[in-house]
């Protein structure tokens, strides 16, 4: 059994890191502004993959599934809003036609209702089988849209137009992100997150206690989709573009898992770090490393597994001496909380 | 309506490929059963083995079958170091770990691929002569009956080792019990390294035996892993001969399949049926223990 160890832990563990917080939101509110377009894109491709960092982080860092088809819903979401703001393209009628806010919470929306319909049938796997499952499931979902071409525009893609300015996308990708990150925060320090965590150390120890494994993994599992959902819907929208080879792809996965796993899984901050990291990484490495930049990146995962799992931000923490590590693959932490 | 003869012809072809799905997935079920480690980077270790084959025969003008061999031998020494180097050290400390190394070693490999050849399919029919064998109306290419009976003869080879050799029986002991094979004097750590050994060179033999057959590109790992994924689902964990027939069941379904959805749903099917399986028996069909175990 796991108790908090004070409702402010973790990125918010004082007025410090608030206040670091609101700095850094508020520096990337004038990046279009001040910036060239160049920069603009690197930076909203930045909180694209905060979010879906910060979305697997709240089902596989702190309630122990490992998804491996979260790229689908960010897939999904991006082709949802799509739909909504450019229909005549997909042969969709006109009537439909949506502005940017409704196109992207209807991604949110289809990314959660699937989430609902597919996690009874993947929470019926666990461990090993799960994580096939889900990216078993993730590929059918792409190979679907591929092959529906008139839907999809098949190899080819399709292109997207919206009533807004880049600029404007930019910053209402940029409200979304805080608002996931602060309702993942809530979730992650309510009760729903003590269960999460109960059922990531001990699923029959969690289920024993009372705790009902299937509705606190459906729960993170839904809540973590829609907010994949949002990401890809409000990437379409930006770069106005979409196809399922790329958009539906398991390098997304690929990335959200650098992003957790540099950051830190099962903390607060790891993904944000994550993000910045991999930004930072990803544009610098096409830079130096060119066509090797993946290659250095799966380098990456593998020593940051195996000799920081804690990944970045409990290497900072370390160094600064932060002791509200709230990394929830330390036993240790748990077992002192749980002895209280 | 589809003709009977056309459907009797994809059963057969169906057959004969199941055969090569069956080595395909061979590897991935015995490190599952033996070490509880599912090997994400299986396919792509495949599309290594393919592009092994590939080379010694565009290059050195070598025969398929004598790349297979090398295949088996370079991922066979590859998967030895990746467990003497990398995997020990991060199995034991739960379930995510081994999956996210594995995950991002397939990422190296097909990024890797992708800088060597290039993202084009490489041409296939890497030459093994000989006339169709025509049975009535059913006519069956000589490379697919060479290719199975290449792939017969690795699985049964790789049974013959487990069931009758010393070291097959310090296998089985290590997957029965790892403390119980130390007390006996077994030296699990290097059973392991040899496990991982023999599991990745069948993805190899088998990535040059679907180079014989298919077009192969750097991106077809995935593909590959959730085939020979859903073999071993189909088949049982760690059963040889589970995973011949997991391999038929899947190169039958998905041939027959095509013929009536259409090619571009070959890879839907078997995921799908994959899919199915687990929903019915959600530790596969023959198996009985949780997956985090």
């Amino acid at each position: 059994m796991v108790s908090l160890t004070g409702p402010f832990e973790g990125l918010f563990g004082d007025r410090r890191r608030v206040g670091l917080f609101v700095v850094a939101v508020l520096a990337l509110a004038v990046v279009p502004y001040t910036t060239t377009r160049f920069v603009t894109n690197i930076f909203f491709n930045g909180l694209v993959f905060v979010l879906l960092g910060v979305s697997w982080n709240l089902i596989a860092g702190y309630t122990g599934q490992i998804s491996l088809g979260h790229h689908a819903f960010f897939g999904l979401g991006a082709f949802v809003s799509a739909w909504l703001t450019t229909p005549m393209r997909a042969g969709l009628p006109e009537s439909i036609q949506s502005p940017v806010l409704v196109a992207v919470a209807a991604a949110a929306i289809v990314a959660g209702l699937l989430a609902l319909v597919l996690g009874p049938i993947l929470f019926r796997l666990t461990g090993h089988y799960f994580a096939i499952g889900t990216l078993a499931v993730a590929a059918i979902i792409q190979l679907v849209l591929l092959d529906q071409r008139q839907f999809s525009g098949g190899a080819t893609g399709y292109y997207v137009s919206n009533e807004l300015e880049p600029d404007v996308v930019f910053l209402l990708m940029l409200v979304a992100t805080v608002a996931c990150i602060l309702v993942t925060y809530a979730i992650v320090n309510s009760r729903a997150g003590l269960g999460m965590r109960a059922i990531h150390d001990d699923e029959d120890a969690a289920s024993s206690l009372g705790i009902n494994p299937l509705r606190y993994k459906m729960f993170a599992f839904i809540v973590a989709s829609m907010m994949a959902g949002i990401a890809g819907g409000f990437y379409a929208q930006f770069w106005l573009y979409v196809n399922p080879d790329s958009t539906l792809a398991v390098s997304w996965m690929v990335d959200t898992l650098v992003v957790v796993v540099l950051g830190g899984m099962g903390s607060m901050a790891g993904p944000l770090l994550g993000g910045a990291l991999f930004v930072a990484l990803d544009e610098g490495l096409r830079q130096i490393a060119g066509e090797f930049a993946p290659v250095i990146e799966g380098a990456l995962i593998i020593t940051f597994i195996i000799y920081a799992p804690g990944g970045l931000y409990k290497l900072l923490a370390d160094r600064f001496g932060d002791a509200e590590s709230p990394a929830v693959d330390e036993d240790a932490t748990t077992d002192q909380s749980g002895a209280e | 309506m589809v003709a009977t003869d056309l459907v009797v012809q994809s059963l057969l072809n169906g057959l004969l490929l199941g055969g090569i799905y069956a080595v395909a997935a061979l590897g991935l079920s015995l490190v599952f059963g033996i070490m509880d480690i599912v090997n994400l980077a299986h396919g792509h270790m495949l599309m290594v083995g393919a592009y092994v084959a590939i080379t010694l025969f565009t290059a050195f003008g070598l025969t398929p079958i004598v790349g297979m061999v090398v295949a088996f031998v370079v991922l066979f020494v590859l998967g030895m170091a990746l467990q003497r180097v990398v995997l020990k050290r991060v199995v034991g400390e739960g379930m995510e770990q081994p999956i996210i190394v594995l995950f991002g070693l397939a990422l190296m490999l097909q990024s890797i691929g992708r800088i060597v050849v290039g993202s084009d399919a490489q041409a296939t029919d890497i030459g093994i002569p000989g006339n169709p064998v025509s049975i009535g109306e059913i006519t069956l290419s000589f490379p697919r009956l060479v290719t199975f009976v290449l792939s017969l003869a690795l699985i049964l080879g790789t049974w013959a080792f487990l069931k009758y050799t010393t070291t097959g029986l310090a296998i089985r002991a290590t997957a029965q019990n790892n403390a119980a094979a130390q007390y006996m004097g077994i030296d699990t750590a290097n059973i392991y390294v040899l496990t991982l050994g023999i599991g990745t060179g069948l993805a190899g033999a088998a990535g040059a035996l679907l180079s014989m057959l298919f077009p192969i590109t750097p991106f077809v790992g995935w593909s590959y892993l959730l085939k020979a994924f859903a073999v071993v689902v189909l088949g049982g964990v760690g059963s040889v001969p589970g995973t011949l027939i997991g391999g038929l069941i899947l190169g039958v379904s998905e041939n027959v399949g095509v013929l009536y959805l259409g090619g571009g749903f070959r890879d839907i099917i078997s995921f799908t049926i994959f899919v199915l399986v687990l929903l019915v028996r959600p530790h596969g069909l023959f198996g009985n223990s949780g997956g985090g175990e």
